[in-house]
């Protein structure tokens, strides 16, 4: 049986809907491929959405016009904001996430665009018309026309799950894992990789002595993900903190030498910002005891997420070093923590467009590009999904720039440094931390996100809305002054009460808080919270913002100038040797990307220079 | 879109002439603060024309010729000031420094040249044709600075960035980690700043000694008229360098004299004594005297040892005590009113006169074999800028932004990085996970 489409998506996780969505709105019929319908957007890990820089990810997708920032909200049960102590920029919106509900959601979503076609089936290989891809094949025998194919597999390939001397040749929870996909990429020359990541257990809530541990109540009033979400996200479900001790520690230490991870049974590499509890304990001994939050899996069910233990520990060992915990002393577990392993392939075979080099239509993204997260996952896929339709359209890729938002960040790092671990998004990755917020993503990418045409016209409605309600607004706060007894009177208090009466904006400057801003400012209501956020950051930055412009600016230059994707590096004269071998293994779209290869120095830059101005002429 | 970059032109060393340049956008502004002539603007000033005109840059003034090419008609295809200054480097270091000081930045090895090619200035055939010479200037100026930061500033450099990328790391894994890291970091950060403060003050200190090494020191002695400062001078330099006589006020410019002290070279300046009432050409040199002393690196308080203290001398004591100073009584031989001083010797016996260059090795700092770290002006300025960005996180610190604590430790990373060569972020991103447990 022959099927057409123009583009296929393989895998429904969190890159492969992004990418099937937005290859659909961009027009190409599309199909999506699962192993098991349940697995569309299955949250297989931590109950959350958001997070340090991974929040900054989610709206960044939403700006551009992706999907995954429209379904959190709907199936948000609490919402917190991260680092407030942590300055403006660094805010991190964070949602407990209903995880059935979550995939419920994103599967109507999915059944109900037009142009798209999901279907239960296992890719087995990719069909080529020399290096230009013409189609897949199914594990029924089917071959499926497409010239654009987007590689969203997840840990699926080849996974293994291990918990102590048990293992199982599945992927995550049970479903099944992808078996000839892998082995078949491998013949095509890529570089397969093997990573490791894990889970904690599942435990049953009535069996939770809650009152022995700290409650985390959500947090009112804060924003959504999505620009065009107008209900206020569910802020009910409670989470819960607590914490190892000294005899938790005991137990996993005796028992090293049955836990995977130290006996030699698991080779892949584990991600070191998400170990594993034995991993945290072995490698931080000093450290008396590590956090333990308790999370909702959703609001149809009463597991309970037991985060912070990830362990591939021996199920005997898992519910010893549970009970030692203080509220955890009777705890059901309902799941035990595994850890799994699984094929991926080294990111560095792919362009900043997410193509895989050497291939005319094969894209790939999400953890089969070495990342980890379902942000990081959507993210990719989203720009996957753009790119591939793009190449159907005969159109210059889209390439977001480091400087632009945490995706561009995210992509350059992968597919230019490569990675050797599950790589997760972190504000520390980004050199332009100031200027990449949560609150102006839009002002970021939507521009963006409407010329490719994802965005749409009530996105766009609302960022010329916000665009000038900032401009209003820091008017406003350069010319609006208050006296300094107005001020007690509203209960903001000054460290310096020198002056009599004080402009909005330096009141900004002087560290006043936003909250009490927005008591200064007549109607306040009127504006967009995220506009009265972003004109105060805006003000009280400013001097910072300007430092990280400037600094965007010198590297613009080598960022715009690109090489041509048939360079002959061999041609060039001048270069070292590992530039060279450097240059030839990454390929960079740009002179500012290659300027970015670690081994690749400045007189480098120079020698590539001169010998493209030559070729021009 | 480019800034301003300068550098010195020419060779170091001695020569007729010394050429800085100045190019980028705001190159004439930049240069307009520096050079002056009747009538004159560069905005207005014909290009590729030489005008002659004056030099002001700190205490150096000189006469000097200015030239303006015009974007895109000149080497880097921007627009490019030079300035053609009397020869050797104190000018020169001078108007460079002044030229940083009103906005423009160290040039990079071959920056230059490197922008000639951005702007598309330099032909191929050309381009080619120094291609070999571009690498081996930066290739060569990269060895030359890893040799210079082989010893004591390279480690100095290090440490500091060693602790910044420790306290960037505390910072970031606070930031990233919010619900793992508490408060208790930010007494360490603060710690590690204030100790990196200390570093790099020392450091650009030390850069000063640098200056006093390859510059040599400033010595004047001062003193009421016939206090001896004449002979005294004779007696260190051990020639009949001054115009000696019985009558007060003999001295009426200033005379330079130079010698080496531990094998650095100390200028030794003999002024005019200051007297009430004087005129003429020895009012004129009283007022240089009171020049010299001013732009003094340590001055010799000469007292007469035969004439009792008068409130004189104790005023003029007064006015000079601001500078490093040693108070020398002279004319031991004679001296019949002892009173307070640091040394006392005789001019002509040469008492004591070997214990005076000691003292004034001691005070001057000018302990024996002194390396000169090869710090560059580049790497000053990198100091400096370093210095202030880590000044400038501690305020950070205090406002309670963390996000900003952290773009100005890295700014000082890069800043201090530049100086090595090293690239900081990475280094971060390895400290988070060296040093830190963290979780999901």
């Amino acid at each position: 049986m022959k099927k057409i489409f123009e583009a296929v998506v393989i895998g429904a996780g969190h890159a492969g809907v992004e990418a099937a969505a937005a290859l659909t709105k961009l027009g190409k019929r599309t199909l999506l491929t699962t192993l098991s319908a349940e697995a569309v957007a299955f949250m297989a890990c931590n109950p959350n959405i958001g997070g340090t820089a991974k929040g900054h990810l989610v709206k960044e997708i939403d700006a551009l016009g992706g999907v995954m920032g429209e379904v959190a909200d709907a199936a948000t049960i609490q919402v917190r904001m991260l680092n407030r102590g942590g300055g403006e920029a660094v805010h991190s919106l964070r949602a407990q996430v209903d995880k059935n509900l979550y995939h419920r959601l994103m599967k109507r979503r999915m059944e109900s665009t037009e142009g798209l076609s999901v279907s239960e089936t296992e890719v087995t290989d990719i069909l080529f018309d020399g290096n230009r891809v013409k189609g897949v094949v199914t594990a029924n025998g089917d071959e499926i026309e497409a010239k654009a194919v987007v590689i969203a597999t997840g840990v699926y390939l080849d996974a293994r799950i291990i918990t102590g001397d048990y293992e199982r040749k599945t992927g995550p929870a049970g479903f099944m894992r992808s078996e000839q996909l892998s082995g078949n990429l491998v013949k095509r020359g890529l570089d397969i990789r093997r990573f490791k990541t894990g889970t904690p257990m599942r435990v049953l809530s009535r069996s939770i002595d809650y009152d022995k541990m700290e409650l985390q109540p959500g947090e009112e009033g804060l924003p959504a993900f999505g620009m065009l979400t107008d209900f206020t996200p569910d802020n009910d479900c409670p989470c819960y903190l607590t914490y190892t001790n000294a005899e938790t520690h005991r137990i996993i230490l005796e028992n090293l030498e049955r836990a995977p991870l130290y006996n030699g049974s698991i080779s892949g590499i584990g991600p070191r910002y998400c170990p594993s509890i034995e991993t945290k304990v072995v490698r931080f001994k000093d450290k008396e005891r590590h956090q333990i939050f308790v999370e909702p899996e959703g609001k149809d069910t009463y597991e309970m997420y037991i985060q912070g233990l990830s362990t591939s520990l021996p199920f005997d060992i898992q519910e010893q070093m549970l009970h030692t915990v203080r509220g955890l002393e009777h705890a059901e577990i309902t799941r035990y923590g595994y850890a799994i392993e699984y094929d991926c392939l080294n990111p560095k075979c792919l362009n900043a467009a997410l193509r895989i080099k050497g291939f005319e239509g094969l894209y790939s993204a999400g953890q089969i590009n070495g990342s980890s997260g379902y942000e990081e996952a959507a993210a990719q896929g989203l720009i996957a999904g753009i790119n591939a339709a793009r190449y159907l359209d005969g159109k210059e890729p889209v390439v977001l720039p480091r400087h632009s938002s945490y995706i561009g960040v995210l992509i350059d790092d992968l597919v230019t440094k490569g990675t050797e671990e599950p790589y997760r998004m972190m504000t520390s990755r980004a050199e332009y931390r100031l200027h990449l917020r949560q609150d102006n993503a839009d002002i970021r990418l939507t521009e963006l996100g409407y010329e490719i045409g994802l965005a749409g016209e009530e996105r766009y409605r609302r960022l010329l809305k916000k665009k000038g309600e900032i401009a209003d607004l820091k008017k406003l706060f350069s010319e609006l002054r208050y006296r300094t007894l107005e001020l007690t009177a509203l209960g903001i208090e000054l460290s310096e009460s020198t002056k009599t009466s004080f402009s909005v904006a330096e009141l900004i400057k002087m560290g006043t808080k936003t909250e009490n801003i927005r008591k200064l400012i007549p109607d306040v209501g009127n504006y967009m919270a995220e506009a009265v956020t972003s004109a105060v950051i805006d003000v009280k930055y400013a001097g910072y913002l300007e430092k990280e412009r400037r600094r965007v600016e010198e590297e613009a230059r080598l960022n715009d100038y690109k090489i041509p994707a048939d360079i002959d590096y061999d041609d060039v004269d001048g270069l070292r040797t590992e530039a060279r071998e450097k240059l030839k293994d990454i390929r960079p779209m740009t002179l500012g990307q290659a300027s970015r290869i670690s081994g690749v120095n400045s007189a480098d830059i120079t020698v590539l220079l001169i010998y493209l101005k030559k070729k021009k002429r | 879109m480019s800034d301003v970059i300068a550098a010195i032109a020419t060779a170091s060393g001695e020569g007729a002439v010394a050429i800085v340049k100045i190019s980028g956008s705001g190159a004439d502004k930049v240069a307009s603060q520096l050079f002056f002539r009747e009538n004159f603007e560069f905005s207005a000033a014909e290009p590729n024309k030489l005008y002659l005109g004056t030099v002001r840059a700190g205490r150096v003034e000189d006469k000097a010729f200015a030239v303006i090419f015009r974007a895109p008609k000149s080497y880097t295809g921007e627009d490019v000031v030079e300035l053609q200054l009397h020869g050797g480097r104190v000018v020169a270091e001078a108007v460079l420094e002044a030229a940083v000081s009103f906005g423009a930045r160290p040039a990079e090895p071959g920056e230059f040249t490197k922008r000639a090619y951005l702007n598309g200035k330099m032909s191929l055939s050309e381009a080619e044709g120094v291609e070999a010479i571009i690498l081996a200037d930066s290739e060569a100026e990269a060895v030359a600075a890893y040799r210079a930061l082989g010893g004591e500033l390279d480690r100095t450099i290090r440490l500091a960035g060693d602790i910044l990328v420790e306290a960037a790391a505390m910072t970031d894994v606070a930031l990233d980690y919010p619900e793992e890291m508490a408060d208790e970091e930010k007494p360490q950060i603060l710690g590690s700043l204030n100790e990196v403060k200390g570093i790099l003050n020392s450091l650009i200190g030390t850069e000063r000694d640098r200056k006093l090494v390859t510059d040599g020191i400033s010595v004047v002695l001062s003193g009421l008229v016939n206090a001896g400062k004449s002979s005294l001078m004779n007696a260190i330099c051990g020639a009949e360098r001054a115009i000696v006589t019985e009558y007060a006020g003999t001295t009426r410019d200033v005379l330079r004299e130079r010698l080496e002290i531990n094998g650095i070279k100390v200028t030794l300046s003999d002024t005019a004594g200051i007297r009430e009432g004087a005129e003429g050409a020895e009012k004129i040199g009283i007022a240089r005297a009171e020049e010299a002393y001013k732009g003094a690196d340590l001055v010799l308080f000469v007292m007469d040892g035969t004439e009792p203290e008068g409130e004189e001398e104790i005023a003029l004591y007064r006015k000079i005590s601001v500078k490093p100073n040693i108070r020398v009584l002279n004319k031991s031989d004679e001296s019949k009113y002892p009173r307070e001083a640091d040394i006392i010797v005789s001019a002509v016996t040469g008492e004591n006169l070997s214990a005076l260059r000691e003292m004034i090795a001691e005070k001057a700092g000018l302990k024996k074999g002194i390396n000169p770290p090869l710090i560059r002006e580049r790497g000053l300025h990198a100091a400096i800028t370093a210095l202030k960005a880590v000044e400038e996180a501690i305020t950070a610190l205090g406002r309670e932004t963390p996000d900003c604590v952290a773009v100005d430790i890295k700014e000082a990373l890069e800043r201090l990085y530049s100086i090595t060569g090293e690239d900081a972020k990475e280094s971060v991103v390895e400290e988070i996970f060296a040093r830190f447990c963290v979780g999901k």
